[in-house]
């Protein structure tokens, strides 16, 4: 996996283009565990008896 | 229009609702029009890409110089503090800590996007490749790629926060402007609130 993309100036020389595609799966994946770790803490919290209020467990 | 009651507290007033939904919309416009391409989607998207970042940057102006002199900034000011047991003043410290995500990522991207406009050309910007070296704008860009990719991360966190039935009051409150004076009272301190904590 890459991290950065590169390309070529007039000269040759190697400069970068900008972030990686390859990025955007790990990213999106990141947001998508958040979620899932956040859902399974409250239900956990929630099977424990204790109601996560609003300002608890997150926003 | 929110207006107090005995049973409702403003929480937000309609200018800022409607920075808050157009805000979302040129977000989404832009992650839309700049990432569909990359995963295969080609329509013509520059265009609409930059009228969507001209139009976020106008809202964010707006609501920067709102927030420096009509709302202050002290509500929205993350301190050591707040992360005690106390109860938060107006905003809790996840609110503070995307409000600061957010930040990040919409200022880097309207800072980088701005000039990156004189490399693309666009209707009032003739464009100059030239402006600047291959290597500068290479640097531009992946800043604006940084901001992009924090940007697809946090609407999400965000737009699950904001559906959870335990948030619906913050929902709520931005789409009509009030939570009721028992929520206040439930999950925030009023008196912060009403010292603009």
């Amino acid at each position: 996996m890459e991290i950065l993309r590169y390309g070529h100036d007039a000269w040759g020389r190697v400069v970068v283009n900008g972030l990686s595609w390859d990025l955007l799966p790990v990213v999106f994946g990141a947001g998508v565990a958040v979620i899932v770790i956040h859902l399974v803490i409250r239900a956990l919290t929630r099977s424990s008896g204790r109601k996560p209020g609003p300002t608890q467990d997150g926003n | 229009m929110a207006v107090d009651t005995p049973d409702r507290v403003q929480r937000h007033a309609l200018i800022d609702r409607w920075f808050h939904w157009v805000t979302a919309a040129t977000m989404t416009a832009l992650l839309a029009t700049g990432l569909l391409p990359v995963v295969g989607i080609r329509f013509d998207w520059v265009n609409w890409h930059s009228l969507a970042g001209v139009l976020l940057t106008a809202a964010v102006l707006l609501h920067v110089v709102r927030a420096v002199t009509v709302q202050g900034l002290r509500a929205m000011h993350l301190r050591i503090r707040d992360l005690s047991s106390e109860r938060p003043g107006k905003y809790t410290v996840p609110q503070k800590l995307m409000h600061l995500g957010w930040s990040v990522a919409v200022l880097l991207a309207i800072v980088t996007g701005l000039v990156l406009l004189k490399k693309v050309g666009v209707p009032l910007i003739l464009r100059d490749p030239y402006f600047l070296t291959l290597e500068t704008w290479g640097r531009l860009t992946l800043l604006h790629d940084f901001a992009a990719l924090l940007a697809m991360f946090l609407i999400k966190v965000h737009i699950y926060f904001g559906l959870l039935p335990e948030k619906r009051m913050y929902l709520r409150s931005m789409v009509r402007g009030w939570v009721t004076r028992e929520e206040l009272r439930a999950h925030h301190d009023p008196e912060k609130v009403a010292r603009g904590e």
